[in-house]
C-alpha cells in the first residue's frame, strides 16, 4: 500500500482549557506499528481524535499520508481507517451490510468476493457473515470491524485499544492480521494498555505521560525484540506517578 | 442520489422508522378520506336541501298568492359548497354552516341562531389533512430525528462516522434530506390523492403542497438543530416535544386568549335574541310610527296609502326591517370585530410559522374566516335584492302573479355552482 505513513509534530490539543496534549511527537513511517501506552487520561485517545481532525489543534502539525487533518479534512480522513475500542456497528444490520454500509458512506465499493476474502482474513466464520451483529460477540465484531479496516485499504491505521475483551486466541489472531497488514506497508498507530501485545507487535513502543511522549523504544535484533523489564518499568514508574499526580 | 438510496434503505431498515412512516401515512389517509367524505356529505346536503326546497316552494305556490304571503313562507337557499381542497383543510366549515335557507324576514337571527353549537366541540376542531400536517407530522419527525447524533454518540459510533471522509455530505445530509424526503412524500402523496379524487386545480395543490413542504422544512431544521447539539437522547426528545408543545398549542391557544381579551366581540347569539325581540317589540309600537321610520330608510315608498287594516303586510316587512337596523351597529361591531381579531391572529402567526402555515392552508381551501364572512356578506347581499323585489308588490300593491313568484331573485354563488 505504501504511502507518508503518520506524523505529529509538536501537538498541543486543549480540552476543557487543559492541555492534553503538550507539544507530542512521534512518527510512523509506512509498514511500521507504532504502540502507544500511557496511563488513564495520558493523551493516548486525543492523539487518535486529533489525527482523524475531530478535535482542534492549537498548534504543531499532524500529517496523515502527507494530508493536514485541519487544511485537508476529508483527504486525511480518506487515508485512514479508524477502529474504536469499543466496536459499535450497526445491530440491525448483518456482518456483509455493515461492511456494506460503511464502505458505501466512505465512497467506496467493493465486490462481493472481496468482502468474502476479507472476511476470511480476519477468519469470520463463514456462516456468521449473514447474520445479524446483534448476536455477534465482542471477537466477532472486532473482526468485523478490522474486516472494515483492511477494505478501505487505507495507508494508515488508528486503533484505539484494539485487544481489550478479546481472548487470547482472538487477541493472537489479531496480532497476526497487523503483521499482515504491516507487510501490505500500511503504517499503524495502537494506542493500548495491553504492554504485552505491543511488545508481540510493535516496532516502535512510546510511553506517554501528560501528553508528552516521555520515552520510545525501538524494537531491537533480529528477532525485533524489546528490553520487556525497562518497559515494564517505565510503564509501571508512569502509571504509579501518574495515579499520584 | 445514491447516498439518498441507501440512506432510504437503511431508515426503512429500522422498525420503529417503519412503524412511524407507516402511523403517519395510515393517519394522512384516514384524515383525507374522512376530510373527502365530509366534503361529500356537505355536498350531498346542499343538494338535497335544494332540491327538498323546490318541492316545498311548489306547495307555497297553490296557496301563496300575494307578495306578503309569498316572502313569509317561501324559504330561499343560500349556500357555500366546499372548494375542491376543503377536504384538505376544513377550517371554520366544521362550525359554519354551508348552507343557509333564508326568508324575507328580518336576516340577523337567521344568520346568528347557527351559532347556539356547542364551542367545546368545536374547540379540537376536524381530524382533517391540515390536523395531521400542523399538529402529527412535527411529532414524527421528532422521532425521526432526536437520536440522529445521539443516538450514534451513545452507541460508539459517532467517532466512526465523523471519522469518515466527506462525512457531512455522505452520512449527515443524506440521513437529514432521506427523513424530510420520506414524511413529505408521505403527505405530499397522500394530499395529491385526495386532490386528484376532488379535482382540485393544478396552481392550488402546487400552492398547497409547498406550504406542506415549507411545514416539513421548518421542524426538520428545528429537530436538527437540537439533535446537532451535545444533549441525550432522552434531552433531544424533551427538548424537541417541548418546542413543538409551546409553538402548536401553548403559543396559539395564549394569543387566541389574549386576543379575545383585548377584542371583545358582541355575542353571535345575543344579536339573533336582541334582533327578535326588537321585531316582537314591534306590534306594540305606533303601526304609523313604524312605517314612517321605514320611509326614511325607502323614501320611494312614502306615497303608499295609510294602512287600512288592523294587519297588512307592508307594515309587518317594514318592522322586520327596523328589527335588523336596530342590531346593525351591533352586527358591524361584531363583524368588525371578527376582521380585527383575524388580523391579528396573522401577526401572531407571523411568530409562529406553523400556526402561518395553517391559515395559509386555510386560505386556499377558502375555509378561512375570511371565506366563511364573505359568504355572510352575500347572504346579506341577496337578502337585500329579495326583500327589495317584493317591496314594491308590499307597498305600491302592484299585482303579484305567479310568474312574479316564480321571478324571485335567485342565490348566485359565484363559483358558479348555482342550482336554480
Amino acid at each position: 500500500m505504501g504511502g507518508e505513513g503518520l506524523s505529529l509534530s509538536e501537538l498541543v490539543v486543549e480540552r476543557g482549557g487543559r492541555s492534553v496534549l503538550d507539544g507530542l511527537t512521534l512518527s510512523v513511517p509506512a509498514g511500521h506499528i507504532y504502540a502507544l501506552l500511557g496511563g488513564n487520561g495520558a493523551g493516548k485517545s486525543t492523539a487518535l481524535f486529533a489525527t482523524l481532525g475531530l478535535l482542534p489543534v492549537v498548534s504543531g502539525q499532524v500529517l496523515v499520508d502527507g494530508k493536514d487533518p485541519a487544511s485537508q479534512p476529508d483527504a486525511a480522513r480518506a487515508s485512514v481507517a479508524y477502529l474504536p475500542e469499543t466496536v459499535a456497528l450497526y445491530e440491525h444490520l448483518t456482518a456483509r451490510e455493515n461492511v456494506d454500509y460503511f464502505l458505501s458512506l466512505a465512497g467506496q465499493s467493493c465486490t462481493k468476493a472481496q468482502i468474502e476474502e476479507a472476511f476470511a482474513q480476519v477468519r469470520l466464520d463463514p456462516a456468521a457473515q449473514d447474520q445479524r451483529l446483534g448476536a455477534f460477540s465482542k471477537g466477532m465484531r472486532q473482526k468485523t470491524a478490522i474486516a472494515l479496516a483492511l477494505l478501505r485499504r487505507t495507508p494508515v491505521l488508528l486503533l484505539d485499544e484494539p485487544t481489550t475483551g478479546l481472548d487470547p486466541q482472538a487477541t493472537q489472531d489479531f496480532h497476526a492480521l497487523l503483521l499482515d497488514l504491516k507487510a501490505s506497508d500500511v503504517a499503524i498507530l495502537m494506542v493500548t494498555h495491553d504492554l504485552l501485545g505491543a511488545v508481540a507487535v510493535a516496532d516502535t513502543i512510546g510511553l506517554i505521560i501528560d501528553g508528552k511522549l516521555a520515552s520510545e523504544w525501538q524494537a531491537q535484533g533480529a528477532n525485533r525484540r524489546f528490553d520487556l523489564q525497562a518497559l515494564y518499568g517505565a510503564f509501571t514508574h508512569a502509571r504509579v506517578g501518574h495515579a499520584a499526580a | 442520489m445514491r447516498h439518498l438510496w441507501r440512506e432510504i434503505k437503511f431508515l426503512l431498515g429500522q422498525r420503529a422508522s417503519v412503524w412511524t412512516i407507516a402511523l403517519l401515512t395510515c393517519l394522512a389517509a384516514l384524515s383525507v378520506g374522512l376530510g373527502l367524505q365530509e366534503v361529500a356529505r356537505q355536498k350531498a346536503a346542499i343538494s338535497e336541501v335544494i332540491a327538498l326546497q323546490k318541492t316545498d316552494t311548489a306547495a307555497i305556490k297553490t296557496f301563496a298568492t300575494d307578495a306578503g304571503d309569498a316572502a313569509y313562507y317561501r324559504f330561499h337557499p343560500t349556500w357555500d359548497p366546499p372548494s375542491t381542497l376543503a377536504f384538505a383543510a376544513l377550517g371554520q366549515r366544521d362550525i359554519a354552516p354551508s348552507i343557509l335557507r333564508i326568508r324575507a324576514l328580518a336576516l340577523e337571527g337567521q344568520i346568528h341562531e347557527n351559532e347556539a353549537h356547542n364551542p367545546e366541540l368545536a374547540l379540537p376542531g376536524r381530524f382533517d389533512f391540515a390536523f395531521v400536517l400542523i399538529y402529527l407530522a412535527p411529532l414524527v419527525l421528532i422521532v425521526l430525528f432526536y437520536d440522529l447524533w445521539s443516538g450514534e454518540r451513545e452507541a460508539g459510533r459517532l467517532a466512526s462516522l465523523q471519522a469518515l471522509p466527506k462525512a457531512r455530505m455522505r452520512v449527515w445530509l443524506p440521513r437529514i434530506a432521506v427523513r424530510f424526503g420520506l414524511v413529505s412524500a408521505v403527505l405530499v402523496f397522500v394530499f395529491w390523492g385526495g386532490a386528484l379524487i376532488s379535482g382540485a386545480g393544478l396552481s392550488e395543490t402546487i400552492a398547497f403542497t409547498s406550504l406542506i413542504l415549507t411545514l416539513v422544512g421548518f421542524w426538520t431544521l428545528i429537530a436538527t438543530l437540537i439533535a446537532k447539539g451535545t444533549g441525550s437522547s432522552p434531552t433531544n426528545a424533551a427538548v424537541q416535544a417541548t418546542i413543538w408543545f409551546v409553538i402548536t398549542l401553548i403559543g396559539p391557544a395564549g394569543s387566541n386568549l389574549v386576543i379575545n381579551a383585548t377584542t371583545p366581540i358582541p355575542d353571535g347569539a345575543a344579536i339573533m335574541r336582541e334582533n327578535r325581540e326588537a321585531v316582537h317589540d314591534a306590534w306594540d309600537v305606533d303601526r304609523d310610527a313604524t312605517l314612517q321610520r321605514f320611509y326614511k330608510l325607502y323614501p320611494e315608498y312614502a306615497t303608499s296609502p295609510p294602512m287600512q287594516r288592523p294587519f297588512e303586510w307592508k307594515w309587518y316587512y317594514a318592522f322586520q326591517h327596523l328589527g335588523d337596523q336596530h342590531v346593525e351597529p351591533l352586527s358591524r361591531a361584531y363583524r368588525a370585530g371578527i376582521t380585527e381579531r383575524d388580523a391579528r391572529a396573522g401577526l401572531v402567526a407571523l411568530a409562529l410559522p406553523p400556526i402561518a402555515i395553517q391559515r395559509g392552508l386555510h386560505r386556499i381551501a377558502r375555509t378561512d374566516m375570511a371565506a366563511q364572512s364573505s359568504y355572510q356578506d352575500r347572504i346579506r347581499a341577496y337578502h337585500t335584492r329579495l326583500r327589495t323585489y317584493y317591496y314594491p308588490y308590499l307597498f305600491k300593491a302592484k299585482p303579484f302573479t305567479p310568474a312574479d313568484f316564480d321571478a324571485a331573485p335567485a342565490f348566485e354563488h359565484p363559483s358558479g355552482e348555482n342550482v336554480h
